[in-house]
């Protein structure tokens, strides 16, 4: 097997990440084998489940969709990178007071993907919450909980 | 009482492990590395059905980077796993059963090497003639899948005579309903990490709900003592019953000891479906009668389970159903046969609710159509048959008291929901909204059921003629533990650290159920300390000692008896030696936040007591489930009870069902973790959706049509009601002190057969087959058309508000 690596440099959480990688390597792989930012999970080989979505450049994508070469030049945001400064970004105190989470595996992504649409929906309906974090799977919680994550977010980040 | 986070007051707590899970930091067992590691992967056969006739693994030893390639040569103890009977081979030999069986394993230094000597491995197989349905297994001339033949497990229960009853009966039904191939789905597939130690020993992380039950079938497979294994069990990243059994483990753990190197295996999806287990589908015959009155005399029941190709837990699944398709019901003559078929479809096993799943969607169904067919009430006919406070279990056998069949029966009565289905509804607010919504539309409405007790409200809430809106309501009685004639043993530990925290140790894992807050809220409980005091260890066989498994609904049960067993002798001898440390006698010293108190004060911190040596404060306890008296295979000794109520909507041109709201209502004795409880039946009710109405891992020719979940469709955000609401009765009879029972797979147990009965009432057709196929309920729009004027009458909104 001959390979030709090419070289990335992305920012990930902030900190510039340079490293030699095959073309075909998913950004998933990347960021969990390369780098050890193992906070995000696969959960299928179908791009259906969610548990691996991050933020390309503050935009929610899931990344067993994006190879690393793709990402080369551009920013990454992970679960590891969510909270700044010590303090929890509104939608980790959401997930956790509101217990929207369970065994916790999907948790990053569903978190990743929160942050995606209240970006863009900074005040969204119980409707647009379920609209917007549809493609993320949940085996344990039975969502409820995490539609009341995301409304406590929204709340808090609207201040 | 309803359960929320008001009602919960103080009691609803954040999850201890919530703030790693919510930064990533929580490292999942899968998450795991170890400087050295190496990749190890599987492989599986091709063929459901095959004789092995060569394997050659010269090449794909060869390939640079390989470090080991193993097959059934390399096995040094017994070539073989599962918790009950172990038949299912490590690494085949001669004979494959199924597209899951492993027949080679191979460790690399890359995961792309790995894959690539899988397919350098030679295997010359023959074809055999393949077994996909247990009828097909059951056939004089099929081949016999193992020694024994095609039967893994027959049950037959019987008591009084039910043909002579039936002769007495003056309504009998008769059905056969059939169950889906449901798949766990834990979003974490199946892996690990396994470390050889330089003193020969194995360190084993890998999720299982069961640690030294690992511990022991590797020793077995590995021929080394058990002591010399350390299985880490907890965090587990979902597991549903679906780990419990081995899995990548054994392979993981000879890679590792052939090439003395950590090995790290994570299976795709595709080899989770492949290679996982599965609830076992059922067909399940069941002719029930009951007298004029209304009161049941005869049921007799058929199961035949598909259990796939090897053991595992198939035998005690089929106890379970049945004993639970007998339910909790007075029933004078019952005569229960059961079957679990091996054949050479994916193996079935354990799965939340433990085969109750699937006879309880039968037997609700017989309620429903026995209550149809008298033209009752289908809640009123269950409490005419409704077992009493001191009836024995569904067995025949002496079980502890309860009238939890009774409270959640009282409190499904009294639900707004289950008032719609006969339009009995005090929520007149509700009403006005609905009626304002189809007049707004402009739409009639439709007089849906003749059998509903007239056009109330469930029938005249919907705008378009082909949506309609139907109530259904089930029953659940549900065993805990592991019932009679199968080991159940439970324990735990206790002591003050060295750094004097209190610190409990079970073998239990946390696998998101809540297991960390639960033990919190009870130690908090018991020994009035401060969150901060408390230190847990779980699912460490180095660590922890033996506690059983985490299955059943067991383990809330289990340590809150371990710890009422342990807190005498561990706060008796704290206080002992705090009163030697501060002179002040025993009798005046009590446990408190930070340390020893008397009085208002706190007189010796656990710190200082820990700086003088711990020695004599550690307290271990070993005891067993309580198990009913009497020697019936399989008999439960203590229940919980579950009703459960649903509101649905069909739409008859697309077949969809909607879920529009659900209650439960649980007896499970106290509740210790309100949070915890109130998520399991959540989840529960997830998962149970997705049964009822989406998932069935679809196998031809005993090979996976769906493989991936792409096709294997679970319920997304938008798939679950907007309301649901659970009620938790926490009443138990006097002297009961078996204290809070698990409520981990309860949740998940009614809802399929009360929106089975929703949807009948919604459109008259009877759902025998789960999960519901739309094309059943799908009518052509032909058909509104042409009964457009009699299917439609204007609502009478006027009337009803009065």
């Amino acid at each position: 097997m001959t390979t030709t690596k090419t070289v990335v440099t992305l920012k990930v959480n902030g900190v510039e990440r340079t490293a030699e990688v095959e073309p075909r390597l998913l950004l998933v792989h990347f960021l969990r084998d390369v780098l050890g930012l193992t906070g995000t999970h696969v959960g299928c080989d179908t791009s259906q489940c969610g548990a691996c979505t991050v933020l390309l450049d503050g935009r929610g994508v899931k990344s067993c969709t994006v190879l690393a070469v793709q990402a080369d030049g551009h920013e990454v945001t992970t679960v590891e990178g969510l909270a700044r400064d010590g303090e929890l970004h509104p939608i980790q105190e959401g997930f956790w007071e509101k217990h929207g989470l369970q065994c916790g595996f999907c948790t990053p992504g569903a978190m990743m993907t929160a942050v995606e649409l209240l970006r863009q929906n900074p005040n969204p309906t119980d409707e647009e919450i379920r609209e917007g974090l549809e493609g993320v799977i949940c085996r344990c919680t039975g969502y409820e909980n995490i539609v009341r994550a995301v409304k406590y977010a929204a709340e808090r980040m609207r201040g | 009482m309803k359960l929320d986070r008001e009602s919960a007051g103080a009691r609803w707590i954040v999850r201890p492990d919530g703030c790693d899970k919510v930064t990533g930091k929580l490292n999942f067992l899968t998450d795991l590395s170890f400087p050295g590691m190496v990749y190890g992967t599987i492989l599986r056969s091709p063929y459901p059905h095959a004789r092995i006739k060569a394997i050659r693994t010269d090449a794909a030893a060869r390939l640079p980077g390989v470090v080991a390639v193993i097959t059934h040569r390399d096995v040094p103890g017994v070539n073989r796993f599962g918790i009950m009977y172990p038949d299912q081979p490590v690494l085949c030999e001669d004979r494959v059963r199924f597209v899951g069986d492993a027949v080679a394993a191979v460790a690399a230094e890359s995961e792309e090497a790995a894959g690539e000597a899988l397919r350098l491995i030679e295997v010359e197989y023959e074809e055999l003639p393949v077994i996909d349905s247990p009828e097909a297994a059951l056939a004089p001339e099929a081949p016999r899948l193992h020694p024994g033949g095609n039967v893994l497990h027959r049950t037959h229960y019987e008591r009084g005579n039910v043909e002579g009853a039936f002769r007495r009966c003056a309504v009998i039904v008769e059905e056969t309903y059939e169950t889906p191939r449901q798949m766990h789905a834990y979003m974490e597939t199946e892996g690990g990490l396994f470390v050889p130690g330089p003193d020969g020993k194995l360190a084993v992380y890998a999720p299982t709900q069961h640690g030294y039950m690992d511990r022991m079938q590797l020793a077995r497979i590995l021929a080394m003592p058990e002591t010399d294994i350390r299985v880490v069990s907890s965090p587990i990243g979902g597991s549903f019953g679906g780990k419990d059994e081995l899995n990548i483990q054994p392979y993981g753990a000879l890679l590792a000891l052939c090439c003395g190197r950590p090995v790290k295996i994570h299976q795709s999806r595709w080899e989770s479906v492949r290679a996982g287990l599965k609830r076992h589908p059922m067909k399940i015959a069941m002719k029930t009668g009951v007298d004029a009155d209304g009161r049941l005399l005869a049921h007799r029941v058929r199961i035949l389970a598909d259990t796939g190709a090897y053991a595992t837990l198939g035998a005690p699944v089929l106890q379970f159903a049945t004993e639970h398709a007998v339910g909790p019901y007075r029933i004078p003559h019952v005569d229960v046969e059961g079957w679990a078929v091996y054949t050479n479809n994916g193996v079935s096993g354990e799965f939340r609710g433990f085969g109750g799943n699937q006879v309880v969607f039968a037997l609700e169904g017989q309620m429903d159509r026995l209550a149809e067919a008298l033209g009752m009430d289908a809640w009123e006919f269950r409490r005419i048959n409704l077992r009493g406070m001191d009836d024995p279990g569904p067995l025949g056998q002496r079980v502890a008291p309860t009238d939890g069949a009774r409270h959640v029966w009282e409190t499904i009565r009294r639900s707004s929901l289950w008032e719609r289905r006969s339009g009995r509804t005090t929520d007149r607010r509700a009403e006005t909204r609905l009626h304002q919504r189809d007049v707004s539309s402009g739409s009639g409405h439709v007089d849906v059921r003749p059998d509903n007790g007239g056009s109330g409200p469930a029938a005249a809430s919907f705008s378009s003629p082909w949506v309609r809106r139907g109530v259904g309501a089930a029953m659940v009685m549900h065993g805990c533990g592991l019932g009679f004639g199968i080991p159940d043993p439970a324990g735990g530990r206790i002591g003050l650290s060295a750094q004097g925290n209190i610190q409990v140790a079970f073998g239990h894992e946390e696998f998101g159920q809540g297991l960390l807050a639960s033990l919190q809220l009870m130690i908090q409980d018991l020994f009035a300390c401060d969150p901060g005091d408390i230190e847990i260890i779980l699912g460490d066989t180095d660590r922890a000692p033996h506690s059983g498994s985490s299955t059943a609904s067991r383990t809330t049960s289990m340590v809150w008896q371990a710890l009422h067993r342990l807190q005498p002798h561990f706060s008796r001898a704290v206080c002992e030696r705090a009163s030697t440390m501060s002179g002040i006698p025993v009798s005046h010293l009590r446990l408190g936040p930070g340390g020893v108190w008397a009085g208002p004060e706190r007189v010796v911190r656990y710190r200082e007591i820990a700086e003088k040596g711990t020695e004599g404060l550690q307290f271990e306890t070993q005891f067993h489930f309580p198990v009913t008296p009497d020697a019936i295979m399989g008999g439960h000794y203590l229940y919980t009870f579950a009703g459960v109520v649903t509101e649905v909507e069909v739409n008859l041109l697309t077949g969809q069902v909607t879920v529009l709201g659900v209650e439960h209502a649980v007896a499970a004795g106290p509740v210790v973790n309100p949070m915890g409880y109130l998520g399991q039946i959540e989840g529960g009710n997830g998962m149970a959706l997705g049964f009822a109405l989406m998932e069935d891992a679809v196998m031809d020719g005993s090979r996976y049509v769906t493989t991936n979940l792409d096709t294997y469709l679970i319920p997304t955000i938008r798939d679950v009601p907007e309301r649901i609401e659970v009620y938790a009765i926490e009443d138990l009879p006097p002297n009961d002190n078996y204290g809070p029972r698990g409520v981990g797979e309860v949740g998940s147990v009614g809802l399929a057969p009360a929106i089975a009965a929703a949807v009948r009432q919604a459109t008259g057709t009877w759902i025998n087959r789960l999960p519901i196929s739309r094309e059943q309920l799908m009518r052509p729009i032909s058909t509104f058309l042409h009964e457009n004027a009699p299917m439609v009458s204007v609502p009478d909104v006027g009337k009803e508000e009065g």
